[in-house]
């Protein structure tokens, strides 16, 4: 959807690198310990190994997406502000300068 | 009988209500004048329509958040100064291997309470001291969101500390049927069940209630912060510090219910008979996770403010903005979610599956990276900017080096064959006294010294603000990098001498050791001297300052939303010509003192480095 292209944009996606570099560690431990497995399995105690892991990646992957929206959105919607403020400001300026040009012209009249 | 008791009874009420009356008589307390009436109403405390009343009355009865953060930071200090003293008596006992000062149960008595008063009686209250007063301010609101709450929130506080402390006042008086805890901060089980003592008890309701406070605290600023926002404060612009603070409430919110229950729990099995920690019922590794499960995230409760306050100020005296403001608004909610999945890292050396420590070492080592890329943004916001050394910015630079040093170590204990090797030595009670006093400590300094003269109108003494940070700095780790060594060793923690066969430990090198962090001990202590000297006496009689900007914040365009609020009360004061202290105190005006501020005027900010945006 337009609007979520919107929030999450080049420069919010590069801030949120910040938190992909653990998401990334976790992830290969996670793998890694699927993978070497020099202990054996067993379905409690390598259920619960995985979970930790994975369980907080999880956790931090909802949170930076959440935090990261609420962020951007904020951004946009002050951006948005300013935009218009400058806009009516220029609208004012413009008005204002229509006045002294027909006062100039009254005078002249 | 009966009625000359209550005749004495009848006598005592009198006089009490004697007392309170003659304490709401005792007009402003001048140090805190500057305070009074917070806005612009007027500092004429004996005025009938005054807001607040005078006197004692008005500290005991206040809902204001900054009086509330004064109270939270007299608190702290208090505690502070407490805990400090029993660390001085800990280094003294160490100097010689049989024990210098204690025996070996008032030791453990010491320690215990040392452990337990620094982290919960001043590291906490101290953080929710500066967020009471400067949070509501950063973000524009009025006061707190509950009010009500938050003063109650501070008053369970002093009952908690006289419950925790209460063993050693009782021990004298019931002739030592009642002592102070020995069961280390930890109350690890079967000692802390076994310990027939019952100011173990006092100690862990004393405990349960600084813990509803500190969670009364949280949800009160979660609040605070998600509803009270001004206008023009949004998730974009929120300050440093208040991010921090929000994720930190997060964390007490989610942790401190679960040492609630735990130490009810523990007190169920002392008293009622359960066996939650027996070795018939859920066994003693069951407190451990409970307790580390909120054990961990609390040091985390108690490094990320300060990290905030290190990333507030350090741009301030580096003439540009903070480098990468939003990774290190990520990196401390990461923090928050991570350290909730890393506290069996305190349980190698329990027995625990082999598959399970190689989980929390994972953990343990990806919450490094976003600790490791705030050092980073400090670092970059440092490097080539054009820094004033003044005494907050001093207290920041060193908490960065003591925080790297502290990281590390952290980080080798977090990898489980390191940590089997230096688990329960003095390596790991160097390492996190490397971040408890050498960063958690600084930022606290560097927060008190910059907002001086927010809160008293007044300037410190940079002479002595220095010395203290010299004195801190060079103490710190000396004391601390001695921990360290003596890890190395194998010094085991906790011991109230260290007598052993040569097997265990050379002793030579390891007296030594003792000794030389004794000597950063009193290092130290001379150190807080001077500053506790430098706190009273400024806000007594420092030079006032009257103007809004002390620190030239202007110049980079770093002027924050707390010095706009102080600049207007100090020209509200000033246009009402009604603000008796600023007038009646000292009688001139104040230009004729303000000239020994910080050396900002003459080192100026340079504008060009502001980077854009927050
Ligand atoms: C950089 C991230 C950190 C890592 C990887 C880390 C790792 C560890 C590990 C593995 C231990 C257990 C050592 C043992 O008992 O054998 C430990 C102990 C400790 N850490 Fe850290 N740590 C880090 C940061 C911190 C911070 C920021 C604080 C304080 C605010 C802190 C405070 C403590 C405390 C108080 C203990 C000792 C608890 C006790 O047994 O009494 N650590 N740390
Ligand atoms: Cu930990």
């Amino acid at each position: 959807m337009a609007e979520t292209e919107k929030v999450f944009d080049r420069e919010t996606l590069l801030d949120l690198t910040v938190n992909v570099i653990p998401l990334g560690i976790l992830t290969i431990f996670f793998a890694a310990y699927i993978v070497f497995n020099p202990f054996g399995f067993d379905s409690v105690i390598s259920g619960v190994q995985l979970a930790i892991i994975g369980t907080s990646a999880v956790l931090l992957a909802i949170l930076t997406y959440y935090s990261g929206a609420a962020v951007s959105r904020a951004e946009n919607r002050q951006e948005a502000l300013e935009e218009k403020e400058a806009a009516e400001l220029e609208a004012e300026d413009a008005a204002a300068e229509d006045a002294t040009e027909a006062d100039d012209d009254t005078a002249e009249a | 009988m009966a009625a000359e008791q209550l005749l004495l009874t009848g006598l005592m009420g009198v006089l009490l209500v004697a007392v309170v009356a003659l304490l709401t008589r005792v007009e402003d307390w001048r140090s805190y004048t500057p305070l009074a009436g917070g806005g612009g109403y007027g500092g004429e405390a004996t005025h009938a329509h005054e807001e607040k009343p005078g006197g004692l009355v008005r500290w005991l009865t206040t809902v204001d958040h900054k009086d509330i953060g004064m109270l939270y930071g007299l608190y702290a200090i208090i505690a502070f100064a407490v805990g400090g003293l029993m660390a001085v008596g800990i280094r003294f006992q160490l100097i010689t291997p049989e024990g210098a000062l204690f025996g070996n149960q008032f030791y453990n008595a010491i320690l215990t309470s040392h452990g337990i008063t620094m982290l919960f009686l001043f590291g906490t209250p101290i953080i929710a001291a500066f967020a009471n007063y400067f949070v509501p301010l950063l973000i524009g609101a009025d006061d707190m969101a509950f009010p009500r709450i938050n003063a109650i929130a501070f008053w369970l506080l002093p009952f908690g500390a006289i419950l925790i402390w209460g063993g050693f006042f009782l021990e004298p008086v019931t002739g030592g049927t009642i002592q102070a805890a020995q069961t280390s901060w930890t109350m690890y089980t079967p000692l802390s069940v076994e310990q027939v003592n019952p100011g173990v008890d006092l100690m862990l309701l004393g405990l349960h209630l600084t813990g509803v406070s500190a969670t009364m605290g949280a949800i009160n600023f979660i609040a605070t912060i998600f509803t009270e926002r001004g206008d023009d404060v949004n998730w974009a612009n929120l300050d440093i510090f208040s991010w921090t603070i929000l994720t930190q409430s997060g964390l007490i919110l989610f942790s401190f219910p679960l040492l609630g229950s735990a130490l009810v729990m523990l007190l169920m099995d002392r008293n009622l008979g359960t066996t939650f920690f027996a070795a018939e019922g859920g066994g003693a590794m069951l407190w451990q996770h409970l307790f580390w499960f909120f054990g961990h995230p609390e040091v985390y409760i108690l490094v990320l403010p300060p990290m905030g306050l290190v990333s507030l100020i350090l741009p301030k005296f580096s003439g540009r903005k903070l480098f990468g403001f939003k990774f290190v608004v990520y990196s401390t909610l990461a923090i928050g979610v991570l350290s909730f999945g890393v506290w069996a890292h305190h349980m190698f050396s329990t027995g625990m599956d082999p598959r399970l420590q190689a989980s929390f070492m994972a953990v343990s080592l990806a919450i490094a990276v976003p600790s490791a890329v705030k050092t980073f943004n400090w670092i970059t916001t440092m490097w080539n900017g054009s820094l004033r050394l003044t005494t907050p910015m001093l207290f920041c630079i060193g908490f960065v080096s003591n925080f790297i040093i502290g990281g590390i170590t952290g980080v080798f204990l977090a990898s489980v064959p390191v940590d089997l090797v230096l688990h329960d030595t003095y390596y790991v009670v160097g390492h996190f006294h490397y971040i408890v006093m050498g960063a958690i400590g600084f930022a606290v300094f560097a927060g008190l010294y910059y907002w001086f003269p927010i809160f008293t109108g007044r300037m410190y003494q940079k002479r002595l603000g220095k010395w203290h940070f010299w004195l801190s700095m060079i103490g710190t780790n000396v004391t601390f990098f001695a921990l360290l060594l003596l890890g190395y060793l194998g010094m085991p923690r906790r011991y109230a001498t260290y007598e052993f066969g040569p097997g265990v430990a050379p002793l030579n090198l390891v007296e030594l050791s003792h000794q030389a962090a004794s000597v950063g001990a009193f290092i130290l202590l001379v150190g807080q001297l001077i500053f506790v000297y430098n706190l009273v006496v400024s806000w007594l009689e420092g030079p006032e300052v009257d103007e809004g900007d002390p620190w030239d914040l202007e110049e980079t365009g770093q002027k924050t939303k707390e010095f706009v609020w102080h600049e207007d009360k100090i020209s509200t004061a000033l246009t009402d010509g009604g603000d008796e202290e600023i007038a009646t105190d000292g009688g001139e005006k104040a230009t004729a003192t303000d000239d020994e501020d910080e050396d900002v005027m003459t080192d100026g900010g340079n504008a060009e480095s502001a980077a854009d945006s927050e």
